[in-house]
């Protein structure tokens, strides 16, 4: 949370994290420029310049692999919620790489010619009408211009500044991206590889993905089933007794919102699901120091009108609330971000009991 | 959520004593699995061959009778150690370059051509030095030199860029390499066909057009995948010329 755009803020966390990143990166890149020629036994060394943009190339993809991978395990498990947090700048480092690999490309097989290399670029092979040989460069050019930009808008001021659903958006522009990525080693390197190790991890790779993303997908279908509410002026929640003190109760809304019913210091408050910054699920959060905290980034707002702490700026949604015996109802037309609702006061446990 | 007793990460807070554990096995996980997937990939490459420029051998230098197919070639009637008299040099350029322009003008004629070697097996092409110390003309008659007709042939196999894959890239075939291909065919390279059966004792063969113009730009679709195609084959000094046939050009699974 900031009130003033800086580059990076910093704290211990996102130094480990970054330095565990960069530690797995350089690893990667030296094992496979330094370590590896050794090993093959070729008659004639691979060019450098080609061997230089694999390694690039490969790391690339590795690093989006596992970016993509981060998501759905987090919402599989909680545990992996941590990786999460910096993900970003994972992301960022992932463009660097890809630029370089591209950049090795253009300066080997599309220079030594009389045209412009971007121009070569463009020109060399117009192959369209084909699968086998294709120009799967273009999936390349596309996959890295995507990555550019969404590594230039990652940024928290281009998210208030594109507002967080536009943003998010764009950013899910990272799935046909990766899908390009995927066409453009399916339709160039792989097509020519006769060692099947790199095609078994790519396929392996890709297919993880995949996976994580289905599993995740029919995990968060099931919860919602459970969470689903018919359409109503109230909407049931839960019983009070349900409830557990500092965290929430989730409720998806027959509009595809969800509320979470957050019990505080023996009050009873409603708020958005979706945190401001980037739609992380508060439900999922916790109070800290009378604070909802998300559990994604640490947004924290104050339960009972949505607003972040001054001089914070952030605000969510509320809900009205309503008690029936032991039942918590709740008003399934949300209040504008940041309206105060008075907190119910929640019967006390043993009354209820 | 509402399991109090589940550790919860902020980011901005000290990591919950449960979760540096998992944090820390993840760490090491993703250092050594980066490492790992960088050797497996990096080991998984194929061996590119044996072609390369052969600098080793040093500048060579040899006089010839110019031949344009159109690509350029030199009949050698002087050779050297290296290259024999009676050999048939593909000519290029520097770069993804020709060197039509230069033996236009030889064509026909007694020339001495210099410059580095490329190699691949029983491949090779020379790329000519800049200018006349590339490519001059030599005083004296050209000699008579033979062109042998050996029928029309079908083949399977590849049709490349004659220098890179002679050795100016390794690897320099393929279909990740098919722009580079396409790129040094625009150039002027001369293009090879590499054929799977070896034709009266050679697998690779310089292919042009039908009519002895150069490769059509239909064929450049064609460039880097396994085809087979027709065309009629002539031997010149030992370097076999395929005039392809582009009606017969078809991909092979």
């Amino acid at each position: 949370m900031s009130v003033k755009y800086t580059p990076v803020q910093w704290n211990n966390n996102k130094y480990i994290y970054d330095a565990v990143m960069l530690l797995g990166v350089a690893l990667f890149l030296y094992v496979f420029l330094y370590a590896s020629p050794g090993i093959l036994s070729h008659e004639r060394p691979i060019n450098p310049q080609v061997h230089n943009a694999r390694a690039f190339g490969a790391c690339a993809f590795t690093m989006l692999t596992v970016i993509l991978c981060i998501g759905p395990l987090a919402r599989l498990d909680k545990r992996f919620l941590p990786l999460l947090y910096n993900r970003r700048h994972f992301g960022v480092m992932t463009v660097f790489v890809a630029i370089t690999h591209a950049g090795y490309i253009l300066d080997w097989y599309f220079a030594f010619s009389m045209s412009d290399k971007y121009e070569a670029l463009l020109f060399a092979n117009t192959s369209y009408g084909q699968l086998s040989g294709f120009p799967f460069e273009v999936f390349g050019i596309f996959a890295l211009i995507v990555l550019i930009v969404l590594a230039a808008t990652s940024h928290d001021f281009w998210m208030k500044f594109l507002s967080p659903p536009v943003w998010k958006r764009i950013h899910y522009l990272i799935y046909p991206a990766y899908l390009s990525v995927v066409a453009h080693v399916s339709l160039g390197i792989l097509q020519d590889q006769q060692n099947h190790v790199f095609t078994v991890i790519f396929i392996g790779g890709a297919a993880a993905v995949g996976i994580l993303h289905l599993l995740a997908a029919l995990h968060e279908r099931r919860a919602d089933q459970m969470l689903a509410a018919d359409a109503g002026a109230w909407v049931p929640v839960c019983e009070v007794t349900e409830m557990t003190e500092g965290f929430a109760k989730i409720k998806l809304l027959a509009n595809g919102e969800r509320v979470a019913v957050y019990l505080n210091d023996g009050t009873l408050s409603a708020i958005s699901n979706a945190c401001a910054h980037q739609n992380g699920p508060l439900g999922e959060g916790k109070i800290i120091d009378c604070l909802v905290t998300c559990p994604w980034h640490g947004f924290q707002y104050e339960v009972s009108s949505g607003r972040s702490p001054a001089p914070f700026t952030e605000m969510v949604p509320t809900y009205n609330l309503k008690l029936e015996g032991t039942k918590v109802l709740v008003d399934p037309k949300a209040n504008p971000p940041g309206t105060y609702v008075e907190p119910l006061v929640a019967p006390k446990q043993e009354a209820v009991a | 959520m509402s399991d109090k007793h589940a550790p919860f990460f902020v980011g901005y807070l000290p990591v919950p004593g449960p979760l540096r554990g998992i944090l820390l096995a993840v760490c090491v996980l993703f250092i050594s699995g980066l490492a790992g997937f960088g050797l497996a990939l990096g080991v998984a490459q194929d061996d590119p061959g044996d072609g390369a420029f052969r600098f080793d051998y040093g500048r060579q230098t040899v006089t010839g009778v110019v031949e344009l197919t159109p690509y350029p070639l030199l009949r050698v009637t002087e050779g050297n150690d290296r290259i024999k008299a009676g050999h048939t040099l593909m000519l290029a350029g520097q770069g993804k370059n020709s060197v039509e322009n230069r033996a236009i003008p030889l064509e026909g004629k007694l020339a001495k051509v210099s410059g580095v070697i490329l190699q691949r097996g029983d491949l090779d092409m020379l790329q000519l030095r800049g200018g006349r110390n590339g490519l001059g003309p030599v005083e004296g008659a050209a000699p008579e030199l033979v062109t042998e007709p050996l029928g029309r042939w079908k083949l399977a196999g590849e049709i490349c860029d004659g220098k890179c894959l002679a050795g100016a890239m390794r690897p320099g075939r393929g279909l990740a390499h098919k722009a580079c291909a396409n790129l040094c065919l625009i150039g002027g390279v001369p293009p090879v066909f590499v054929s799977t059966q070896p034709v009266e004792g050679s697998e690779f063969l310089l292919i042009t057009g039908p009519d002895g113009g150069p490769l059509p730009q239909g064929a450049y679709d064609y460039v880097a995948q396994f085809v087979s195609l027709e065309g009629d084959v002539e031997r010149r000094g030992d370097l076999l010329v395929l005039r392809l046939d582009p009606e017969t050009l078809e991909v092979l699974e």
